[in-house]
């Protein structure tokens, strides 16, 4: 009987129980018929011969009872000892024991806990009604590259009327808007919407009641809370309803508040209506390219594809009627939940859940290879149980068992390690992943931890128990513990294991090579700006009503801080780092004629010597000076990437430029400079074009100063900063302190964790393969000594001796190489999204790693060779 | 056919299990019914066989791997389970057997000792 087949029959007897019972009535049918046949053939009458069958038979259910009771005792029984012969061969080997259960415990807690994150981030159903129904719409211009675009609300509402596929659309949009309270001011984020989007989600307010499609229609000022800004501003007072907060300046009327686990577009903490717009008339009107993110719900039992292809044939009807200007516009859908996570961090989690898994298996492997040595050894209790009558199947079973009962007990210290990992997890707060705060050990993720566990014993029982099962199983004398532990099938295994862990390593070093080698280059790209020693604070003036005033303000803070000892250079500008940008329409004079078109840009508000503070450097033209007033011909500097989009080849200094559409009436700027690009969207996005204007002629709201100071600590000048801003105005508040340098490396921190998290996955690796071919050619070594000592005496020298055990080793450690550099080199391909700066093939991350490797396998040799040379042929001779 | 005689002997469990794996070592494959018919016929009816304690003996022995069992049709074409003995099960019937002629042998010595003699 094989295990496979003992493992059938155990789950027959769990599952199968009503077939067996059926058997069982069979079973005694027959035997009673035939007693009664053979009893009629002896001549009894049939009555007689009934009587006389059932009286030989015994009771026939207290038989079927004992039946019953052995074929239950026998699954727990058998089990039981099974268990109890496993606790006490192990505690016999306690050395062996104690580094399977820290290796395994270690790899099955990190992939719990690698698998907490992805279960949160990736696998968890989004907290929606129905999520798998909900899409995302956007504008897609292929000739333009724009791809996932946003849209305008005619547009939209012509999908939402015409689309069969949707049950329904909603838009919305986010924007940023100053919440005014009696002694500050900040900035939140507000998310503006179509009254249909709450009954679109399936998500109902906790408390109060979400607002009307007549109250948007009517532009009524009214606003839902998140549960976090009730807790945060209203201490959960049900007070909240009804009451109003200053946004951007006006009240708004609080109607509703949110659940506490909802989430939706990055937090935000208020939502109100989508006509809140000051323009939101001609937002109406407008076509073409917008600023709407679309959501809708599928009708039942349509697909994505089906969705798609009717909004494909929409956007082509809508194309015949658009103006020659906007030519191709096309509608892409897209599944909410691959929206939310971005194919970028999914791929990284993927990849990682991977790396993790790769370490499971060798340290599954390690443990296996130490079984086998240990199997070996234990190989003549074996062959005497064999020959006491324990069938095979229970001796396979029974190695089994060891190995899941070592499984189980990694698994339980596994969970703990697994806590710790999602505590550190946490701590760290990797980057910005979508619904990394979601994460712990659930069911899904103990269920995990079980499975992975099974799986893990059943790697580790597996070889032995081939072997075994292969290996005739008499005790035979004269073949001696050594001659059976160098067992040819034990060995051949030990050594594809010892393979497979190299090819294994060599995999996750490649990858975490490659994004070492990412992370320089990202670290390397230049910013555009100098971070070093730059103090960063946000300024607010939402207390002055007047535009003057505000301009008024930022320029007495400036000439505060100015004169303050250890400040170098210091600008105010109205953002720095910015996430993604609308395309709009701008229009630029060129040489022979003016050109209208859309691309998207950024614009901000900046004082004078905002580039000098930054280290931004001036390629043409002049900064802005304090001859640029108010009143005066409104100036702007661009970017050279705006430079070159605009005026390709031409100088730009003193061309004209306008925002919107030819003949609208917003006014000219004239370019007085160009400045170098600044990555302000995060350093791996190549640079989008940027205009500045003059902080004079447009004050903002909200502001950064930016203090360039003399010391390696800019943080020590922040008492003396806000003292100044105070001396100009006692209550103007100042918040988000923070350096230039610890802002630009939030940019990075999801790159480095993802790195640092490969790196130790991959030296772990590394690690557990170095321990396995150490152990497999120690043992070797261990088991040849005879054949080394008759080497010895027929003349072989000590060199070869090492040359021998050597090669032996670095046989196996380079058949891994190569195959782990092929696995490498095909997974590479589908990881280069992660790579920046160099390619999936890079030949320097390649010839590092092999000779990484082949030094480590090398060095794991030279211990075992070295023991190998000094064996004394006569003593080796004589130990037979 | 049989009647209650007071001088038979009940057959022991350990005992039983030797005579099923003889019989099926010495038959080859068999169904319950068969192996019980052989058991009593070798015995010339001196061994007791209550028949239904044959059945959870046979579970435990297939349990234990030493024989093994397949659904198939019997002599007159009808359903019936036949039983037959693996490796396992020689190498217990072996031991079973050896253990059996060393303890018979004892005994027998043991019987035939005369004191004084």
């Amino acid at each position: 009987m094989s295990w496979a087949s003992v493992v059938a029959a155990r789950l027959r007897g769990l599952f199968g129980h009503k077939r067996l019972e059926r058997e069982l009535d069979d079973e005694v049918r027959f035997h009673l018929e035939m007693q009664i046949e053979d009893n009629l053939k002896a001549g009894m009458n049939p009555a007689e011969a009934r009587y006389a069958a059932l009286r030989s038979f015994g009771g026939i259910e207290p038989m079927k009872e004992r039946y019953r009771e052995r074929r239950a005792f026998a699954l727990v029984e058998t089990m039981a000892q099974d268990v109890r012969y496993a606790v006490r061969t192990l505690r016999k080997s306690p050395g062996f024991t104690t580094t399977s259960v820290a290796t395994l415990a270690l790899a099955i807690g990190a992939n719990t806990a690698m698998f907490s994150v992805l279960n949160a981030v990736l696998l968890r159903p989004l907290p929606y009604r129905s999520p798998e129904q909900l899409a995302m719409l956007w504008s897609e211009v292929p000739s333009q590259n724009l791809r996932e675009g946003r849209s305008a609300y005619w547009n939209v509402e012509q999908w939402r009327s015409q689309s069969e596929s949707f049950a329904d659309m909603a838009l919305f949009d986010g924007v940023s808007s100053t919440l005014t309270s009696a002694d500050r001011a900040e900035k939140i984020s507000v998310v503006r919407h179509s009254p249909n989007l709450f009954p679109l989600l399936g998500v109902q307010p906790l408390h109060g009641r979400i607002f009307s499609a007549e109250e948007a229609e009517q532009r009524q000022r009214v606003a839902l809370i998140s549960h976090r800004f009730w807790q945060g501003r209203f201490g959960g007072s049900f007070d909240a309803i009804g009451s109003s907060i200053e946004l951007d300046g006006l009240p708004s009327r609080i109607i509703g508040i949110l659940p506490a686990g909802f989430q939706f577009d990055n937090d935000a903490d208020v939502w109100e209506p989508h006509t809140m717009f000051p323009d939101w008339e001609a937002i109406r009107r407008s076509r073409g390219g917008g600023f709407w993110s679309v959501i809708g719900r599928l009708q039942p039992n349509v697909t994505f594809e089906q969705a798609q292809a009717e909004m494909s044939a929409i956007a082509r009807r809508l194309d015949e009627q658009a103006p020659a200007s906007d030519p191709n516009r096309g509608i892409s859908v897209v599944p909410l939940s691959l929206q939310v996570t971005g194919p970028r961090p999914r791929l990284a989690l993927w990849m990682l859940m991977g790396a993790v898994f790769c370490v499971l298996l060798i340290a599954a492997t390690n443990v296996a290879s130490l079984q086998l040595g240990r199997s070996a050894s234990c190989e003549r209790e074996i062959a005497i149980r064999a020959a006491l009558g324990a069938s095979r199947a229970r001796i396979v079973r029974q190695l089994l068992a060891e190995s899941l009962t070592l499984a189980v007990i990694a698994g339980l210290l596994g969970l703990w390690v697994a806590l710790a990992g999602i505590r550190a997890i946490l701590a760290v707060k990797p980057g910005n992943l979508a619904r990394l705060n979601e994460v712990s050990l659930d069911p899904q993720v103990l269920g995990w931890a079980l499975a992975t566990c099974l799986l893990t014993g059943i790697l580790v029982g597996l070889a032995p128990a081939i072997t075994m099962s292969r290996r005739n199983l008499t005790p035979s004398g004269q073949e001696g513990g050594r001659g059976i532990a160098g067992g040819v099938a034990t060995r051949r295994i030990r050594r594809a294991l010892v393979v497979a862990q190299f090819a294994l390593a060599i995999i996750l070093l490649v990858g975490a090579g490659l994004l070492v080698r990412s992370l320089w280059s990202v670290e390397n790209v230049d910013p555009g700006f100098r971070p070093e020693r730059v103090l960063s604070m946000h300024l607010s003036t939402t207390a002055f009503r007047a535009t003057a005033q505000r301009a008024d303000f930022y320029n007495r803070v400036l000439e505060q801080v100015e004169s303050l000892p250890g400040v170098e250079s210091l600008g105010i500008t109205s953002e720095l780092f910015i996430g993604g940008n609308p395309e709009r329409e701008l229009t630029a004079e060129g040489d022979a004629r003016t050109i209208s078109e859309r691309l998207r840009f950024r614009s901000d508000e900046i004082s004078g010597g905002f580039f000098k503070a930054v280290g931004t450097p001036l390629l043409r033209g002049r900064f802005f000076s304090k001859a640029d007033k108010p009143d005066s011909p409104r100036v702007a500097i661009i970017s050279d990437a705006m430079a070159r989009r605009l005026w390709p080849g031409r100088d730009p200094v003193g061309k004209r430029f306008r925002l919107g559409p030819g003949d609208s009436d917003t006014p000219w700027f004239t370019v007085v400079g160009v400045v170098g690009d600044m990555r302000r969207q995060g350093l791996e996005k190549e640079p989008i074009p940027q205009m500045f204007e003059p902080l004079a002629q447009n004050p903002p709201r909200l502001a950064i100063l930016l203090v360039r100071t003399s010391m390696s600590d800019p943080l020590k000048m922040v008492g003396a900063v806000q003292a100044a801003v105070r001396r100009v105005e006692k209550h103007a508040p100042v918040y988000g302190v923070t350096t230039l340098e610890n802002r630009l490396g939030a940019f990075l921190s999801e790159r480095r964790f993802q790195t640092s998290l490969l790196i130790g996955f991959s030296v772990v690796a590394l690690l557990m393969a170095a321990i396995g071919i150490y152990g497999l050619i120690q043992y070797s070594v261990a088991t040849r000594t005879h054949e080394i000592g008759i080497r010895m005496a027929v003349g072989a020298q000590a060199g070869d001796v090492f040359r021998m055990i050597i090669g032996e080793g670095l046989k196996l450690s380079l058949t891994g190489l190569v195959l782990g550099l092929v696995g490498a080199l095909w997974l590479g391909q589908a990881g280069s999204s992660l790579l920046f700066g160099v390619t999936a093939t890079d030949p320097l991350t390649f010839i590092t790693v092999s000779l990484l490797l082949t030094a480590v396998a090398t060095a794991a040799c030279y211990f075992p060779a070295r023991r190998a040379m000094k064996v004394e042929p006569i003593v080796a001779l004589r130990q037979e | 056919m049989r009647s209650a005689r007071t001088d038979k002997a009940d057959v022991l469990q350990g005992t039983l299990i030797l005579l099923v794996l003889r019989t099926l070592e010495a038959l080859g494959p068999l169904h319950g019914y068969g192996i019980a018919r052989r058991i009593e016929q070798i015995s010339k009816d001196v061994l007791r066989l209550n028949q239904g304690t044959l059945y959870p003996a046979l579970l435990r022995m297939e349990q234990e791997g030493w024989i093994a069992s397949k659904w198939g049709a019997s002599e007159k074409n009808r359903k019936a389970r036949f039983y037959s003995i693996t490796a396992a099960g020689r190498r217990r019937l072996a031991r079973e057997t050896e253990d059996w002629r060393r303890m018979s042998s004892t005994i027998e010595r043991f019987l035939g000792f005369e004191p004084g003699a």
